[in-house]
């Protein structure tokens, strides 16, 4: 399922403009230390972290998109990074649990 | 010279604590990594130095294998990963990063001395076996990572990036 296609199934409004990527997955963590050593390739990240280091740990692993739960929206800096490297942002109201089975609702496995 | 295409995996991977320790007297900074409970807030005195606690942050640590011919490359020396934002000409973190240009992202690994006083760093193999691991795992065909060691930094203390930290994590609710 393509980033823009669970947007859209998922009621997800971006933050900014990225790669229209393949999700091949969905991985929820709160630990940029985690994400290095569990996110795969073009994941979908859960996560309530706003901070710009997650960026550069998603940036690593090559996460295609992050929705940031519970309404969370990141500064300016961040979403500027986030855009370069081509990552889409979102903001869910919902908190974790209720947006991962939101997720599931869409068919993403 | 081993001629295997490496298939590089995460292996002995650690969790824990990244202490930042300063020293009053030098002003050098160092850095270790615990798996105790509770990170270390002690101070102490070694040898010129003495030690402070300055902060902390959970982390990770992992080492490297091959899964082809079953090459090992210890990562022990390495306390974290920094997403350089430098583009200082003096510097050759730098300049890696300005003649690698767009799609490619320069990530510093860090060792635990920031002064480099006895010439160690992150070992060759170390940095070239972290490039080839997070290139492998990558699958966009735009994106390209080069890790380098943070002796290449001007100065590791002043160096603009992002680490790769937990840092301020009682803060994110």
């Amino acid at each position: 399922m393509k980033v823009s296609e669970l947007a859209e199934k998922a009621g997800l409004n971006s933050l900014n403009n990225f790669k229209d990527k393949n999700i091949e997955g969905v991985y929820i963590s709160d630990m940029v230390s985690d994400i290095i050593t569990g996110a795969k390739a073009n994941s979908l990240l859960v996560t309530l972290q706003t901070h710009k280091s997650l960026i550069a740990a998603a940036n690593l692993v090559d996460v295609a998109a992050i929705v940031f739960v519970r309404g969370k929206k990141p500064a300016q800096d961040v979403i500027d990074l986030a855009s370069k490297a081509g990552i889409g942002l979102f903001v869910a109201d919902k908190d974790t649990w209720t947006f991962a089975m939101t997720l599931r609702d869409t068919g993403l496995k | 010279m081993s001629t295997c295409r490496h298939q590089w995996a995460m292996v002995n991977v650690r969790n824990g604590y990244l202490v930042i320790e300063g020293c009053a007297k030098c002003k050098a900074r160092s850095s270790f990594f615990s798996t105790e409970p509770i990170a270390p807030v002690d101070n102490y005195h070694e040898g010129e130095h003495f030690w402070s606690y300055l902060s902390s942050a959970q982390a990770v640590k992992f080492d490297l294998k091959c899964d082809e011919c079953g090459e090992a490359v210890s990562l022990d020396e390495m306390m974290g990963l920094m997403l350089s934002t430098c583009r200082e000409p003096e510097c050759e973190v730098g300049r890696i990063a300005t003649d690698a240009g767009r799609g490619t992202w320069v990530y510093v690994a860090l060792c635990a001395d920031s002064t480099h006083a006895g010439g160690k760093c992150v070992s060759e193999a170390g940095v070239k076996a972290l490039t080839e691991y997070f290139n492998a795992q990558i699958k966009d065909q735009d994106k390209r990572i080069i890790v380098v060691p943070c002796i290449k930094c001007n100065s590791i203390d002043t160096c603009e990036g992002i680490v790769i930290a937990d840092t301020g994590l009682t803060d994110i609710y």
